[in-house]
């Protein structure tokens, strides 16, 4: 067992792994943490995904651009493919916190949004199902009842493709009442998505996690008033 | 003496810097509405590959509430089918989808073996938006200016290859990408000629892909300008640059690739735009596209031109391509809004 200084230090190796997106340092650290025995899953959240919120911070402060962004995930992604199999090993998977349905709406085709929103997730222990882009709107209502997923996340880049949403959510919502929806991409904003008639918004990747696990909440304590 | 201008005169003469009577309302994007496809009963997908169908349509705008100008062709896949991509027009959608590219020649810039054909005037649906030109300057171009648009060779490029590789390549493996963005900027001075020669008047080029939301000044500076320097220094004006975003950042560096007229989205700040780059740059924008235009009420259109012309724009151009469920009020709206608090002295 590490050291709790050296658990810190494997951590900050990590974080700075992402945020200076260095692939090869991630997989190293990622691997001294397997071999030190810190606990993975602490590893993977205060470590790699740490690194990633404030990756997203430093595009907020426009210091980090997509390319950037894009760089850092593929460090996350070194460690996690890691630090994924041992956490699965040793049981933890039973902490997934929820599921999600994820996918860019029908006639857009950009999907670096919703590939960092899946990230996130990932790394936070969630069970994502990755619908991809182009995404027919039934098929998100089909998935949706397939996997009875907690939460519906809908992405658009384009102004174009946005205007889809609202339907679909109509559609969701006839088919489970129960699901949680929410929304992200460039073009969307708080208003928007509440005019659309969602139950969350994420501005950016960072947040998207935060917001899923509020809609989960509302969602438990729902199923627990009715019992 | 008052000047009597038809559209097409005040734009033209706008673009030559003259005197002109109203600040005119145009756009280099795409700007059909609903009303226009109800008026001949079409569907949205079919107008992207008939000639006749994308010439009424681009002229239809004109025809029901004044807009100053005829725009072909309507989505931003021209281009990079001629250059291998494959396009999926959603034949089968009833509500409005924008034609997306469904297939590309490579994925990494590295597997890319551009192939651009040796007669760009014969390729995929250029000569289609050619004979739409030609259409519209027969029935429309006494009376209003015929446009055109294509992507900046960064957009492009995304296009043709997966977009998240593309804007990796951007950071780490430069040359590569600056040596595409060069061939892609050769075959776009081809088609800017092509289309001026079939009858556009003026074209604009959309660099969307690149702006600051995406990539840092600093890429832009060294990727994205060379190339659309030469761009511009190669085509015929009058010619306009359009990149989204909050563009604020890099205006100077727009400015200097060398068009003859910029144009914003409402995220660019165009009062401090004009104060960086003084009284006889042209700027056009900055009306919200779909905010206002589509979801406002004719009174938001109405306070938005007035912004827009109060921040100093020398046109009223939507941000973007006009939302075609734009209801018909904000429509009527814009054009008397804009003759409203648009006369010059």
């Amino acid at each position: 067992m590490a050291t709790e200084e050296r658990t810190k230090e494997i951590l900050q190796g990590l974080y700075d792994a992402v945020v200076q997106f260095e692939e090869e340092d991630a997989a190293k650290w990622a691997r001294i943490a397997v071999d030190e025995g810190v606990d993975p899953f602490e590893a993977s959240m205060d470590g790699l995904a740490a690194g990633m919120i404030e990756v997203g911070e430093k595009y907020n402060r426009k210091e980090y651009f997509v390319p950037e962004l894009l760089l850092c995930a593929d460090a996350l992604y070194a460690g996690l493919d890691i630090l994924k199999p041992v956490i699965e090993a040793s049981g933890r998977k039973s902490e997934v916190k929820g599921s999600i349905v994820l996918g860019v709406v029908e006639g857009d085709v950009h999907d670096i949004g919703k590939n960092l929103v899946k990230l996130m997730f990932e790394v936070a222990g969630w069970t994502v199902y990755d619908l991809g882009k182009d995404v027919p709107l039934d098929k998100f209502v089909e998935e949706q009842i397939r996997t009875d997923s907690d939460v519906v996340g809908i992405s658009a880049l384009m102004t174009t493709s946005m205007l889809a949403m609202p339907e679909l959510i109509k559609k969701l919502r006839a088919r489970n009442p129960n699901v949680r929806i929410m929304l992200g991409g460039a073009p969307l904003n708080p208003e928007v998505a509440q005019k659309y008639g969602a139950d969350g918004y994420a501005k950016t990747a960072g947040t998207a996690v935060d917001e899923a696990m509020r809609l989960l909440k509302m969602l438990k304590e729902q199923e627990m008033k009715k019992k | 003496m008052a000047l009597n201008l038809n559209s097409r005169e005040r734009v033209l003469r706008l673009f030559r810097r003259e005197k002109i009577d109203y600040i005119p309302v145009f756009s280099g994007m795409g700007n059909i509405t609903v009303h226009g496809l109800g008026k001949y009963g079409w569907k949205f997908a079919e107008i992207h590959t008939n000639a006749r169908k994308m010439a009424s349509m681009a002229a239809s705008t004109y025809e029901l509430f004044g807009f100053e100008c005829a725009v072909v062709p309507f989505d931003l896949a021209v281009e990079a089918q001629a250059l291998g991509s494959k396009a999926n027009y959603y034949p089968h959608a009833t509500e409005i989808l924008y034609p997306t590219i469904s297939e590309h020649p490579a994925e990494k810039v590295e597997d890319l073996n551009l192939q651009v054909p040796s007669d760009l005037s014969k390729a995929a649906r250029i000569p289609l938006v050619c004979e739409a030109l030609r259409l519209l300057k027969k029935e429309v171009g006494d009376k209003i200016v015929i446009g055109s648009h294509v992507l900046g060779p960064y957009t492009l490029a995304g296009q043709l290859l997966d977009l998240s590789r593309l804007a990796k390549a951007a950071f780490k493996k430069a040359d590569l990408v600056g040596a595409l963005l060069d061939k892609l900027a050769n075959a776009l001075i081809e088609i800017i000629r092509i289309y001026r020669e079939a009858g556009a008047d003026y074209i604009t080029v959309r660099e969307m892909g690149a702006g600051p939301d995406i990539l840092s000044p600093r890429i832009f500076q060294f990727l994205i300008m060379p190339p659309l320097k030469r761009i511009f220094g190669a085509i015929d004006s009058p010619n306009v640059l359009h990149i989204c975003g909050d563009t604020n950042d890099i205006i100077e560096q727009m400015a200097a690739c060398g068009a003859d007229a910029l144009s914003v989205e409402k995220k660019n700040n165009v009062a401090e735009t004009r104060r960086k780059l003084g009284p006889d740059a042209l700027i056009f924008g900055e009306l919200d596209a779909y905010n206002v235009l589509c979801l406002g009420k004719p009174d938001q259109v109405e306070k938005a031109v007035k912004e827009a012309i109060d921040a100093g724009v020398n046109a009223i151009w939507p941000g973007c391509d006009i939302w075609p469920a734009v209801p018909k009020e904000n429509m009527e709206m814009l054009m008397s809004a804009a003759r409203k608090y648009g006369k010059l002295g």
